[in-house]
């Protein structure tokens, strides 16, 4: 009975090509919506991709248009997007989305609407092929479909509730969501159950992305939404083709009778059509005929985002390496341990090329233990008044921040996990990953995995080195994208060079910066000088050189 | 006259039936009262007990440890593991009493950092129990130093501190000793540690004592008996923690 619906729900639920992965225990499989056409496509054996693909193209073809049950998919087959090109969409890292204040750029909006089995999903698919840009985020109207009372979900397993009327759909959380991707932000993104047409209590997060795909049926019904697209399609296929396709897909796949799957589309989906979506073309920019074929049309669509993604586009660490903050008194906000005879000795251990490794992580996690106790004592602390064993009371301190948590950069940053929580208890821990595009020289953004309610806490912002500034610029904004407040950032490291700090602290004037030492120069390569050489090499025993 | 009689008694029958413990020792520290008002106990006048005398800057994070270790409420695994960050602050701090030259190093980059080694020739010495407790913080700062162990009782009937047990690094008249004793109310367990040190001809002013919690009295006793000794402690207060040991090893 609970397949009937379906057959209004058709094509697909909500998918990401840019799921950063911070919530991959909750939502069911993507890899089930996946246009056949891109399905088939795959090479069990993808070249590129470090995450594993779905074990073979017959196995995907088959769970394709079967609901699973929830957590049934493998987090690695949900978090990537697979292409045409055997290409892996979102493991490619996310170059940055701000500028150099490290203030949001918008994303890019697109959306695409269309009658139902008219190719939507197709066009949005070859679409963010032909884009080749890493961390998009496509997102469908089906996943806000809105929670049905009892009766109606009685109504709705008789098969007489209309999926088909902009009732049904909630757009005040259509239109909150989407406004927030546009800023960048991530957002927490309802799965809907189609079997009691309720949301699952655990929410998917899509995290923000440069271009944002938002499809479905209604999708141009609604003003307000319509104002956030910056690109609005159309895909027009004939009516006779969607007819076709639906019989063919609910008889062959769904075990369906003929009857019904007419009956109801003569009964609801054929009236919606030309009721509420047909009309709803003229707010179209571009109107693809026949879908997801029509290369010609997809093809300007896609001149048309990159002239504009081009137009936002910027070089940041080379331009952070070039302004000149030189002469400048230090920022206000940075803190650094005091260089006491200790503190210089292990500096010296620690920069001395003939150090043994042994001792350079010896006398580094020394260092960093009186890094975290320095950064600790700049939170928050309240007058306690506690009572002693000699029954008398006492005016002490206690902190008053009720959650701390660490997130390391990797890998460097990772070191530093340890000695955070030898002096904070019950710490959690995140982790980002950021790497430099040795073609570009930009940092990428390939991996988040934060707490879930991160901004609820103090943040112990963690890397070894900070040269340009760049990664923890990029991290910083990861963060605050997640709704953490800038003063609640601590960026803790055992070395900066000048010009880091100063971009840091001018693009994010809040966040304290908390280090052990300061070097001026900075060379052609972005290795601080003096410095230390890299530090994750020399900890993790990485360089092969000596 | 009478009735108000009847009435404080009822209040006493009260007060001993719900809080025992706390009338009892109210009784006995009776004799401390007189020497600071009650909540006032952190703004006491700042002591100075001369130039070799040290105490840890006083953050909030130092406050905090030293909070959490006070509060008779502190279950025992925070108890060991906040004592454990005020020992590590009190090393790292008296590392910085210990000699050291200046030396240039060569970094990954080809560039020069200035910078400076620690000289070797150092010891550790605690003073069996609560002592102890402060060896692994050293340990963990320096590798392979040499620690030596002091055991002294106090006469149950005179309060003599007499020396039990003592097995110290037969060089240490060359070397510099840091000694360690967390919690010092009256000074004459570490006096009678000093003495023994003396007798092993360590002279002075190679003696570096770490310490928690301290008196001010065991801070007088120590600075007019040992000018030349450096001791370096978190907090100068007329209540210690004497629990230290008991909940640290807990034996209570």
């Amino acid at each position: 009975m609970t397949e009937n619906v379906f057959a209004f729900t058709t094509m697909n639920m909500t998918s990401s090509a840019s799921d950063s992965g911070d919530d991959m225990d909750d939502s069911k499989g993507e890899d089930e919506m996946k246009p056949l056409s891109i399905v088939t496509d795959l090479s069990p054996s993808s070249p590129n991709g470090p995450l594993k693909m779905p074990k073979s193209p017959s196995k995907v073809s088959s769970k394709k248009r079967i609901r699973a049950p929830p957590g049934s998919a493998k987090p690695e087959e949900r978090r990537v997007l697979h292409t045409h090109g055997r290409r892996t969409l979102y493991t490619a890292g996310r170059p940055p989305w701000y500028n150099m204040e490290g203030q949001l750029t918008n994303a890019f909006v697109i959306g695409i609407c269309g009658g139902s089995a008219s190719g939507k999903t197709t066009v949005a698919r070859k679409i963010i092929e032909a884009l080749d840009v890493p961390w998009v985020s496509l997102v469908s109207m089906d996943s806000f479909y809105k929670v049905l009372s009892h009766e109606q979900h009685e109504k709705a397993i008789r098969n007489e509730y209309d999926f088909d009327h902009p009732d049904a759909f909630d757009f005040d959380l259509i239109v909150s969501t989407i406004a927030r991707l546009k800023e960048g932000k991530n957002v927490n993104v309802p799965v809907y159950n189609f079997a009691t047409h309720a949301r699952e209590k655990a929410m998917k997060t899509i995290y923000g992305a440069n271009v944002v795909i938002f499809e479905g049926i209604m999708a141009f019904v609604n003003a307000e939404l319509l104002k956030l697209m910056d690109i609005k399609v159309f895909v027009d296929t004939d009516s006779d083709v969607r007819l076709a396709r639906r019989l063919r897909r609910d008889i062959a796949e769904r075990g369906r009778d003929p009857q019904g799957v007419l009956k109801q589309y003569m009964k609801f989906v054929k009236p919606s059509f030309e009721h509420y979506i047909e009309p709803s073309m003229r707010s179209a920019d571009i109107i693809v005929p026949r879908g997801g074929e029509n290369d010609v049309a997809i093809n300007l669509i896609v001149l048309h985002v990159h002239n504009q993604l081009q137009a936002r586009g910027f070089k940041l660490r080379s331009k952070l390496a070039q302004s000149t903050h030189n002469g400048q008194p230090m920022p206000e906000s940075l803190h650094i341990l005091e260089k006491t005879p200790q503190v210089n000795g292990m500096h010296s251990f620690i920069r001395d090329r003939g150090t043994s490794r042994d001792e350079f992580i010896f006398y580094s996690k020394r260092l960093m233990r009186l890094l975290f106790e320095f950064a600790i004592s700049m939170l928050p602390f309240k007058d306690v008044v506690v009572e002693l064993p000699q029954s008398m009371t006492y005016n002490g301190k206690r902190i008053a921040v009720e959650k701390i948590a660490g997130v390391s950069i990797l890998r460097a940053g990772e070191t530093m996990e340890q000695a955070l929580c030898e002096v904070c208890k019950d710490v959690s821990i995140g982790k980002i990953l950021i790497q430099t595009n040795l073609d570009t020289g930009e940092p990428e953004l390939h991996y988040t995995r934060l707490p879930r309610d991160i901004k609820d806490h103090y943040i112990f912002l963690l890397d070894a080195t900070v040269a340009t500034g760049a990664a923890a610029m990029m991290a910083i904004r990861v963060l605050l994208d997640h709704d953490v407040p800038e003063e609640k950032i601590f960026l803790c490291s055992l070395l900066m060079a000048e010009s880091g700090v100063h971009t840091v602290a001018y693009a994010f004037p809040k966040v304290k910066i908390v280090t052990t030492a300061v070097d001026k120069e900075m060379n052609e390569d972005f290795h601080i000088l003096p410095g230390l050489g890299n530090f994750g090499d020399r900890y993790f025993g990485t360089d092969f050189n000596d | 006259m009478p009735e108000h009689h009847e009435e404080d008694r009822q209040k006493t029958v009260c007060l001993q039936t719900m809080e025992p413990d706390v009338i009892h020792s109210n009784k006995t520290s009776e004799d401390c009262k007189p020497l600071f008002k009650e909540n006032e106990l952190n703004e006491l006048e700042e002591y100075n007990f001369g130039p070799n005398f040290i105490k840890l800057r006083p953050t909030d994070g130092v406050r905090e440890l030293q909070t959490v270790i006070r509060d008779k409420n502190t279950p025992r695994t925070d108890f060991i593991f906040y004592a454990d960050r005020l020992i590590r602050l009190i090393v790292e701090e008296g590392l910085n009493k210990l000699p050291y030259r200046k030396c240039s190093v060569t970094t990954p980059t080809g560039q020069v950092y200035n910078g400076l080694r620690y000289e070797k020739g150092n010891c550790g010495v605690s003073i069996v129990r609560s002592g102890e407790a402060m060896e692994q913080g050293l340990r963990d700062c320096c590798r392979s130093l040499r620690i030596g162990k002091i055991l002294i009782q106090s006469d149950e009937d005179t309060h003599d501190a007499k020396v039990v047990y003592a097995n110290l690094p037969k060089d240490i008249n060359q070397r510099k000793v840091l000694l360690m004793y967390p919690i010092m109310c009256t000074g004459n367990t570490v006096a009678k540690a000093v003495k023994i040190l003396q007798q092993n001809n360590v002279n002075e002013s190679n003696i570096i004592l770490l310490n928690l919690f301290c008196t001010p009295q065991a801070a007088n006793q120590l600075v007019t008996e040992f000018p030349g000794m450096t001791i370096l402690t978190s907090e100068v207060h007329p209540v210690a923690p004497s629990h230290f040991g008991q909940k640290y090893f807990g034996t209570d």
